[in-house]
């Protein structure tokens, strides 16, 4: 009677882990994807249900199923169950299981960090500065001349970005949701995140995302995708000012 | 009384005064130093402020008689030996003085930490108020910031720390057959300094510029340069943070030296274990939180330079030092719990705990790691890289001890006979809500992800998953459990089954779908949002309000229980821990003697079966047992 | 490790002594609790150190700053030499030599008050100010977090003092000596770790 329990209890378990798989791949979880770096983050994410969802439901279906076939019926009240100590086989399965899935989940997080982070050549060099409450870009002149300074971020599309940043103030974060990608701005030093741009024209929200003031909530801008030859004539423009001042 | 007798004799009267003299000796002081300083002007309020917050108190204890021992002691003078007047509470009066008997001092502990429950949860219905909409409807932006700053801090320093406490400090010394925690003196200096912590941190709102707004973790150098509201926290970390060390200390030295006979340290319940491993992580982390304070207080106060880069600071050892105590924190705020769990799946399953053992064991494991995962915290905050990848791994890992108390509680149930009560149902709601919250922690220990969602609501998600789901599940099903043994009474069952299934339904549709708000994006502490997710927010919204009507269920049922409710007998859940084996409530000094344990405390299903026996340990030892 | 209890009959006129589980002094026991404590404040502090002078690679001292190595090491040894008075005091006690243990609980006093005197006669003459950089923020932070220390430990010594000349105390009785005591040692001990990192290294 007690293997067939234990049967009946994983046969149903089964079903509802295939079906909270499928229902957790069916939700549209993300934002637009707006980098390369972007698929990658949302395919780990997807192992991740995957490897997650099973666990959750073998979990729940214990419980539930215990629920149901075990609760104290009347005339139950003084009855107590099996002594059952332990198992150490048990034991070890569900300590070795667990080890072994998550070793396994933190190499492919692993390559993925080592994927998103990779260095391409001809990358571009954004300087992001932050301050209460605003950002400011400036863009290396293309023949070394005085940067470009610009409130505006436009980016051009398919291209290696690398975004290097720094805070006048307090701690900030620059964030875009559609890049997957956010790095802290912090006095003092400089941090960075590289973002390969899609090969599509599009504006995305920039937001700051570490609490650094009254004005945190409204810390927001525009990123402007761009095609590479539309920012180019935007850079020569906005060089031309430059020199001009 | 004469008013004068009265200011004279320890107690609040004198306290009152003391808080006084407190501020009196902030201006005494405050004011001839800066005037010989010569800085200008000479009364300065956050000055001031900072004197007294830290004199106070201390003015306040004093009056309230907290010392009076010791000073005997100290000075030689003849002290009185405990004449255990002390003990016992005849009249609700008794619990508005020091007071040494540990159960006395466990109730004002819980009671008062449940009381900054519904003031915290009060300010979360003003967080939800305001996000119901995106734009902004009743406060200031950094009148919001403080509410939530308000919020997370107080519910993690003044309710689920210290709310274990409290229940531990009933219960822990009856369970291994103590008759008072070690340090009984101690024990109720570190309940005074809770009202102290919490009433600070309230009080910051009045504070000019508003309460503090940096959210819990108080990051420099924000913290260092917004108006004198912070200083509440900065100050209130303090006292709180050396209650829990004193308690923590206490606990320690009971378990270890006030064991019953009998009671080897593989034979105490794992509540014992439970509170055991969390007062070691609080010894040895909690110290940190209270000098990442003090750095800030002493560059806020003093213009010292720890996070002024320009001048050599360092602005991440700030995350550095607070997270390596608020990361153990995180498990100071469930350990207990998972003692709580264990206490009331086994006796409630009618089964002994699944692999004992392995429970104690994966406890000392997680304290243990627990200490090497802080800079999880700071994947996005562009600390050194080559730190992240470690982190990440003995991240993962802490899930494994974590799983093996999941899987041993399921073992547990299977084929027990569950008496599906209230407190039951509150601990297979904990089991199957942290597994969740626990789920999205792993997810964030891989740093992709985490790279996307840090400081998105998907983090307020698993905060409330791991605290609500997880903590506070635990602290309503092991309130309902020992209710019966703390007061006497009898809870109402029909409004305990209520308030868990409000509770349980609003919770979920509250904090389910900040999953996906935050993976669309959504940052968190902001009081204003863009309208992609306005209607996702009022839903959460709304049902939070739910949640917090469940809450006033559960204070009514308690009130009116505690009241009116059926008396309790001495063991109606037929446990066999020793708690249980004293009348309810427990005598005045717990035990006529103390028993002696014979077995195991989970034997339940064993014919015959005893944990404890009252008898003198010389006619017992030849029925003994050998080991569990 | 179970000592057997002496559960006492008449419960009417207090609780149960309570069954000794443990070797241990409850009293030591939570002392050195307490140190454990101490010690992680004074490891924060240490970390913060590390941070300005490692991670952040200040030179140290600040440039321009200079530390009276010399004078603290005679300070040292002057601190230092107060631990042996005070065992010596404890060995004189416990061998109910009530003069030299009252010698010894002074000797001790002084020798510390001293320790604190030239501290803060230090901070007077150094040349440099916790404001103007980092490095002097964490200097006056670690040492002046183990002066804090030093003033409390004068403060259970000087409790002790009076009472041993109020004629407290005695061969049998000694447990108000000594567990003040381990926190002194623990000061002492401690400030031998500041010293090489400030001052030495
Ligand atoms: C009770 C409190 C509590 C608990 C127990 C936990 C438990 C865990 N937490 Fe959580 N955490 C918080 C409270 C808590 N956390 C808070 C308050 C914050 C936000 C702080 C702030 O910024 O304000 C936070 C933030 C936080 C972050 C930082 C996110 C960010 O801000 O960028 C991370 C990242 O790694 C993390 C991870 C984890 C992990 C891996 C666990 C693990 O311990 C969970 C282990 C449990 C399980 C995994 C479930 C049971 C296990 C099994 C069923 C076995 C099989 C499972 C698998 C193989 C997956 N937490
Ligand atoms: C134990 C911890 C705990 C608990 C129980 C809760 C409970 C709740 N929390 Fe909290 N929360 C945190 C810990 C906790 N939270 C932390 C650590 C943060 C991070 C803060 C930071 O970013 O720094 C946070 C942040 C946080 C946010 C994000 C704020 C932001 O980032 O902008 C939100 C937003 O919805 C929120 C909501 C809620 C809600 C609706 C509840 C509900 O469950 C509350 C239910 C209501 C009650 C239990 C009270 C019922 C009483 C009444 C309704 C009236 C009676 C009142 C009186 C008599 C005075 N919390
Ligand atoms: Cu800038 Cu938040
Ligand atoms: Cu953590």
């Amino acid at each position: 009677m007690r293997r067939h329990q234990l049967a009946q209890m994983l046969i149903l378990g089964l079903i509802a882990s295939a079906g909270g798989i499928a229902l957790a791949l069916a939700i549209d979880w993300f934002p637009k994807v707006g980098s390369h770096q972007a698929d990658r983050i949302d395919t780990l994410f997807d192992v991740l249900l995957v490897a997650s969802v099973p666990i959750f439901v073998l979990v729940q279906s214990i419980v539930l199923f215990s629920v149901w076939k075990f609760r104290m019926r009347p005339g139950e009240e003084l009855k107590d169950g099996p002594p059952i100590h332990g198992s150490t086989r048990l034991e070890v399965v569900w300590t070795a299981f667990p080890a072994l899935l998550l070793v396994g989940l933190c190499a492919y997080a692993y390559s993925v960090l080592g994927d998103i982070e990779k260095a391409k050549p001809n990358s571009m060099v954004v300087n992001v500065t932050a301050e209460q409450f605003a950002w400011h870009f400036a863009y290396p002149a293309a023949g070394g001349g005085k940067p470009v300074s610009s409130d505006q971020l436009y980016l051009p599309a398919n291209r290696q970005i690398e975004f290097k940043i720094r805070s006048k103030d307090v701690i900030h974060d620059f964030f875009v949701p559609e890049f997957r990608m956010k790095i802290d701005a912090v006095p003092g030093i400089t941090t960075k995140i590289r973002v390969d741009t899609r090969n599509q024209r599009r504006d995305y929200p920039v937001v700051c995302a570490e609490l650094c003031g009254l004005g945190h909530a409204t810390m927001r801008q525009t990123a402007h995708v761009i095609p590479q030859a539309e920012f180019d004539s935007w850079m020569q423009r906005k060089e031309k000012e430059a020199q001009s001042t | 009384m004469t008013v004068a007798r009265r200011l004279q004799a320890p107690g609040l009267p004198r306290a009152g005064l003391g808080l006084l003299m407190g501020v009196a000796l902030a201006y005494a002081i405050v004011l001839p130093v800066r005037s010989l300083y010569g800085f200008d002007p000479v009364l300065d309020g956050e000055a001031v402020t900072i004197v007294s917050l830290l004199a106070a108190p201390f003015g306040f204890l004093f009056g309230l008689g907290a010392f009076d021992y010791w000073f005997y002691w100290a000075s030689g003078r003849p002290t009185r030996a405990e004449d255990h007047s002390g003990h016992g509470a005849k009249s609700w009066r008794d619990y508005f003085r020091v007071n040494t008997d540990h159960k006395v001092i466990g109730i004002q502990y819980t009671v008062t930490s449940f009381f900054f429950l519904l003031v915290g949860g009060a300010l979360a219905m003003l967080i939800r108020a305001e996000l119901a909409q995106p734009g902004m409807q009743f406060v200031s932006t950094d009148g919001y910031n403080g509410l939530f700053s308000v919020h997370a801090s107080i519910l993690i320093f003044l309710f689920i720390i210290p709310v274990f406490a409290g229940l531990a400090n009933f219960v822990l010394p009856l369970m291994i057959g103590a008759p008072d925690m070690a340090f009984p003196r101690l024990n109720a200096l570190s309940y005074w300094l809770l009202p102290i912590a919490g009433t600070m941190m309230l009080l910051s709102f009045l504070a000019p510029g508003g309460s503090f707004a940096t959210g819990w973790t108080a990051y420099a150098p924000l913290s260092t340069d917004v108006p004198v509201g912070q200083l509440f926290f900065t100050v209130g970390v303090q006292f709180a943070g050396a209650s829990s060390v004193a308690t923590a200390l206490n606990f320690l030295v009971t378990i270890i030296t006030m064991r019953a006979p009998g009671m080897s340290f593989w034979r105490m319940p794992l509540l014992v274990w439970a509170n055991f491993s969390t007062s070691l992580l609080v010894v040895i982390a909690t110290p940190f939180v209270a000098a990442s304070q003090f750095f800030v207080l002493l560059d806020r106060a003093l213009g010292f330079n720890f996070f002024v880069p320009d001048r050599g600071g360092d602005v991440l050892m700030y995350q550095h030092v607070f997270w390596f105590y608020s990361h153990p924190a995180v498990y100071i705020m469930m350990l207990p719990g998972f003692g709580i769990i264990s206490e009331i799946l086994s006796v409630k399953a009618r089964k002994p705990i699944f692999g004992y053992r392995m429970m104690a064991f994966s406890l000392l494991a997680i304290v243990v790691l627990g200490f090497t995962v802080w800079a999880h915290h700071m994947f996005v905050s562009g600390m050194q890289e080559w730190i992240r990848v470690p982190m990440m791994i003995t991240t993962a890992i802490i899930a494994v001890p974590t799983g093996i108390k999941i899987f041993s509680w399921l073992a547990t149930l299977w084929r027990g006979v569950l008496h599906l009560d209230t407190p039951m149902l509150f601990a297979l709601g904990f089991l199957t809500m942290f597994v969740l919250g626990g789920i999205s922690g792993v997810m964030l220990a891989m740093i992709p992800v985490v790279i996307h969602v840090s400081d998105t609501y998907f983090i307020v998600a698993h905060i409330h998953y791991v605290l609500f789901g997880g903590s506070l599940f635990t602290i309503f099903a092991g309130v309902y459990y020992w209710f019966p043994k703390m007061t006497g009474r009898m809870y109402d069952e029909r409004l305990g089954k209520l308030h868990f299934w409000m509770t349980f339904i609003g919770f979920n549709a509250t904090f389910g779908p900040m999953h996906l708000i935050g993976l669309k994006g959504m940052p968190r502490r902001v009081a204003d949002y863009a309208d992609q997710f306005a209607g996702w927010n009022l839903f959460i919204s709304l049902a939070s309000f739910v949640v917090g009507l469940s809450t006033l269920v559960f204070v009514y049922n308690m009130v009116a229980s505690w009241r009116g409710g059926p008396r309790a007998e001495a063991n109606p859940w037929r446990a066999l821990t020793l708690e249980w084996q004293v009348s309810s409530p427990p005598p005045t000094f717990n035990f006529d003697e103390v028993p002696t344990v014979v077995g195991g405390p989970y034997e339940y299903g064993v014919p015959g079966a005893v944990h404890g026996v009252f008898k003198k340990p010389a006619e017992v030892t030849a029925t003994a047992g050998g080991q569990e | 490790m179970e000592a057997a209890s002496v559960a006492q009959t008449d419960h009417h006129h207090g609780p149960p002594e309570a069954n000794r589980s443990s070797r241990v002094e409850p009293q030591l026991l939570g002392m050195l609790l307490f140190i454990i404590s101490e010690i992680m404040v004074f490891g924060a502090f240490f970390t913060a150190y590390f941070f300005i002078r490692v991670v952040q690679q200040n030179d140290w001292p600040a440039a321009g700053t200079e530390l009276p190595v010399a004078i603290a090491g005679v300070n040292t040894a002057i601190l230092l030499s107060s631990s042996v008075t005070l065992h010596w005091a404890e060995t004189a006690l416990k061998r109910d030599n009530r003069f030299a243990f009252k010698a010894g609980m002074l000797t001790t006093f002084l020798l510390g008050a001293t320790f604190l005197f030239i501290q803060i006669n230090e901070y007077v003459h150094i040349g440099f100010a916790p404001q103007d950089t980092a490095q002097g923020s964490i200097f006056y932070g670690l040492t002046g977090l183990h002066g804090a220390h030093v003033f409390i430990g004068l403060l259970l010594l000087g409790m002790v003092t009076t009472r041993a000349f109020r004629g407290h105390f005695s061969a049998e009785s000694h447990r108000g000596v000594e567990v003040p005591g381990i926190y002194w040692h623990f000061v002492d001990a401690m400030w031998v770790v500041v010293y090489t990192a400030v001052y030495v290294l």
